[in-house]
């Protein structure tokens, strides 16, 4: 499906906006929008709200080879899936020009920065090591997907637990949760990205644009940083050229300023889950329904009636005809051939030797190395009949 | 005039970590182009992975081979059976053809012994020693199409197929034990109507069982 | 002969009837749902079974391709998207059950040639996932404001080892099950429009579990009114 186009009328506003320093939703100039964490009942479930954007990061593991040249490590693999709930735009299977780009963002940032340690993911060198598998799904995309999803990817590693293994020589037991308690992953810290659009040749710039505002930008800049003021990476697309300085300085104390406050609604919301989890309530999406919306209604566990329930099922069945015992012989014309039932007469009937000779071909393969056995069923156009019911049995 | 040609390969394979005591069975329902002109060449279609999604069903459901006895040493060797079901003719109704296809082509599979070396830990095929797969079950499909809610028709053809308003398969076997009663969407029908879609197919599966055993039968003579 | 046996069936079936009417399973776990949660789709709603959830999104009528394009209906596509890896073939045989569901009860004809979409993308599972995602595909289909003839639900039940039947089962529940079947019941008469089973069963069992699903549907049916009311109450 097409995305609806953007008219003059509103790019000119929106510019126009800008340059006056006003923002769409009334934001200011280096103002994020309302963000949310919240957890699903699964260890490594994320979900996150920036604004009217939504994700949902799930981290998974699995056993797995390692690669040859790097017999001790770990591996990771994201996956984002810009999945056609996000935007009309977004296309299912083959992957866009957008998706890759921020699958290859991601990737920089959590995997070239060494934010997880991979060597403790080895289970049996060169064997066996555990593959950390991030797959990060738009649920609606209203701007700035890059920040929500490296936000959505890191809460979900931290969140994450990966079952416990044993080693006994060459076997390995994988503990289920009940019998010992998952593991976390160790992460060293926490790259988080942080985007500015830039507009009118990089003479004024936004933090976490909006979707309407990404439309109408000329360039985007990504930094993602860590706490401790060390960035991960830098990426820059669309055609605008940036003077050091203003990277080095401006844009950088921006973001660290932001990465931190990031960082510590991650911790905060971290604890959060964790202090539910320990106090035994329910935690989980389920839970995090909004109650006081006019849109969402929730209603206790309620019993099905059971009375009568008995009766009409025994009714239904008595009353139906008793399936008739008699059964009509099958005819057999040559072996390996059977024909039964009536109806249209069937064509292929005229090739019912070379069926025959198939067949016998089927056995001799049979005696050969290889197990294989071909039988042609020949299904013959057996009609049962022509049933009309009237509509009321009952 | 459907036709359906079903060919079963068996491999040695490792079983998995979670099932170590039991094989595989792996169903694959192919619609190639050359069956129907309605179909296109490529990877499958939608209703081919739902036919497969559905063999596979019946075969986890009616339990016509239990897992476990295809399996030769726990947690180390298993045999994995790909059901192979290719479609050569359509008009209609692929879903019976496909499980009684299935069936016959189980029932007359012949696999050799298999005993694992305890010294070497390598496989050796005995091929002089088979055996038959042992079937638990004679799971038999019976489809019928709703026309407005109305009429039932059974066994329709490709013709009325692009014509019903609603479809339903119920498989049985031969204890008259419902093995899937499968009806994706379409019209809405009552319990007495589902009722007499079952006992229909229950006479079904006599019949088809009757005809397979006599087939087989004559084959084993012929041979 | 043969009269003998199907008699000694009859005295079977209620034989076994009998345990099954002893359940206090038949539970619905607590549901919830929101509608328009996504400033993106044109309708979308999430549906909460017990810890299951499901989001579901709807676009449309909306241009339509035109290698899918129908003359005199819209075409309806319905992805379903697994939360963890790509969608495989039990998704694709789910996506078939839940079109078409949607099928039989939106009233396609009224938009010729336009294309209808529905994702539905899968939060947690913890059993009865099927009937969450028609619960919440309806859901979704009702806040789009796509002309329907009627409503539909999904219920599913589970028969235990013991031949008791349990709705809205959850994993655990399932895994332990003999039989898993599962529903969609229309809002008119009641009547079965969709159904998916596992394991095997006997036929008294089958219609019980039916008029279970019947009866449950009348409280998710109940349940769809009262959302939707409430969501409506301000706008008038």
């Amino acid at each position: 499906m097409k995305d609806t186009p953007l008219s003059n009328c509103e790019r000119d506003f929106l510019l126009k906006a800008i340059e006056e320093k006003k923002r769409l939703d009334g934001r200011q100039t280096y103002d994020y929008r309302k963000m949310k964490i919240k957890f699903g009942t699964d260890y490594g479930c994320c979900f996150v709200d920036l604004g009217k954007t939504r994700v949902m990061a799930q981290v998974s593991c699995e056993l797995v080879a390692p690669k040859e040249n790097r017999p001790n490590e770990g591996l990771m693999f994201c996956n984002i899936e810009l999945s056609p709930m996000a935007s009309p735009a977004f296309e299912l299977g083959r992957p866009s020009e957008l998706s890759v780009k921020l699958n290859r963002q991601l990737e920089r940032c959590l995997r070239n920065s060494k934010c997880i340690d991979t060597e403790s993911l080895c289970v049996v060198s060169g064997e066996k090591v555990w593959q950390i598998r991030v797959d990060v799904h738009m649920l609606n995309h209203d701007g700035n997907l890059m920040d929500a999803i490296s936000i959505a990817a890191i809460t979900a590693l931290c969140h994450f637990r990966r079952p416990d293994v044993a080693v006994q020589g060459d076997d390995v037991t994988v503990f289920s949760p009940e019998e010992r308690d998952p593991i976390p992953l160790s992460i060293y810290h926490m790259p988080i990205s942080v985007s500015f659009a830039f507009f009118l040749q990089g003479t004024y710039l936004l933090v976490d644009p909006c979707e309407p505002e990404e439309r109408v930008m000329d360039g985007l800049l990504m930094i993602a940083m860590n706490k401790h003021r060390e960035i991960c990476s830098i990426q820059s697309s669309g055609g605008i050229m940036l003077l050091k300085d203003q990277v080095n300085h401006h844009d950088r104390k921006i973001a660290s300023v932001k990465v931190s406050e990031i960082t510590e609604l991650i911790t905060k919301a971290l604890e959060n889950d964790k202090a539910a989890r320990k106090a035994g309530g329910r935690c989980g999406f389920a839970e995090s329904v909004p109650q006081e919306r006019i849109t969402a209604l929730k209603k206790e566990e309620t019993s099905v009636e059971m009375t009568d329930v008995t009766d009409r099922a025994s009714e239904i069945v008595e009353k139906a005809e008793v399936p008739s015992q008699t059964v009509p012989s099958p005819v057999v014309p040559v072996p390996g051939v059977g024909q039964v039932g009536q109806g249209l007469q069937d064509t292929w009937g005229l090739e019912e030797e070379e069926e025959e000779e198939e067949d016998e071909e089927g056995g001799e393969e049979q005696e050969e190395k290889e197990i294989t056995m071909e039988v042609e069923q020949h299904e013959k156009d057996s009609r049962g009949g022509y049933f009309e019911f009237s509509p009321s049995i009952r | 005039n459907t036709t359906v040609i079903c060919g079963i390969k068996a491999e040695l394979a490792n079983p998995t970590v979670e099932a170590p005591g039991k094989g595989y069975i792996v169903p694959n329902v192919d619609l190639p182009p050359l069956c129907s002109s309605r179909f296109r060449p490529g990877p499958p279609g939608e209703q081919a992975q739902a036919a497969s999604q559905f063999i596979a069903d019946v075969i986890e459901s009616s339990e016509v081979i239990q897992a476990e006895d295809l399996c030769i040493e726990r947690g180390k060797l298993c045999w994995v059976l790909y059901c192979d079901l290719m479609c050569l003719d359509y008009d209609g109704n692929v879903l019976d053809a496909c499980v009684i296809a299935l069936l016959a082509a189980l029932k007359n599979t012949q696999l050799p012994e298999v005993t694992v070396n305890t010294e070497t830990c390598t496989p050796v095929v005995n091929l002089e020693k088979r055996h038959g797969l042992n079937i638990h079950k004679h799971p038999v499909g019976a489809s019928f199409c709703v026309f407005d809610d109305s009429i039932l028709l059974v066994d329709p053809t490709a013709e009325e197929e692009s014509l019903l308003t609603s479809q339903l398969t119920v498989v049985t076997d031969e204890a008259a034990r419902l093995c899937a009663v499968h009806k994706p969407g379409g019209t809405s029908l009552s319990g007495e109507k589902l009722q007499e879609c079952i006992s229909r197919a229950t006479v079904r599966q006599k019949e088809i069982q009757k005809l397979i055993d006599k087939v087989i039968h004559s084959v084993k003579t012929s041979q | 002969m043969t009269s003998l046996i199907s008699d000694e069936q009859i005295l079977l079936f209620s034989g076994s009837m009998m345990e099954v009417c002893g359940s206090s399973k038949v539970t619905l776990r607590e549901f919830g749902c929101e509608q328009s949660l996504l400033s993106r789709p044109d309708g979308s709603a999430s549906f909460i079974q017990g810890e299951t959830s499901v989001l579901a999104a709807a676009y449309g009528p909306a241009e339509v391709k035109v290698s899918k394009e129908i003359y005199d209906r819209a075409t309806l596509e319905v992805l379903i998207q697994p939360k963890v890896g790509l969608p495989s073939v039990r998704e694709r045989s789910r996506e078939q059950y839940v079109r078409e569901t949607c099928e039989a009860s939106l009233l396609l004809s009224l938009h010729p040639r336009s294309s209808l979409t529905l994702i539905l993308q899968v939060l947690h599972d913890d059993g009865s996932l099927l009937s969450c995602f028609l619960n919440a595909a309806c859901m979704a289909l009702m806040d789009a404001g796509l002309p329907m003839s009627c409503l539909f639900c999904g219920v599913t039940c589970a028969i235990d080892t013991d031949g008791q039947i349990i709705t809205d089962p959850t994993a655990a529940q399932e895994k332990e099950s003999r039989a898993l079947m599962t529903f969609a019941i229309d809002s008119k008469e009641r009547r079965v429009m969709m159904s998916s089973t596992k394991g095997s069963f006997s036929v008294p069992e089958l219609q019980q579990c039916i008029a279970v699903s019947q009866k449950a549907s009348e409280k998710i049916f109940q349940f769809y009114r009262d959302s939707v009311r409430r969501r409506y109450s301000k706008n008038l």
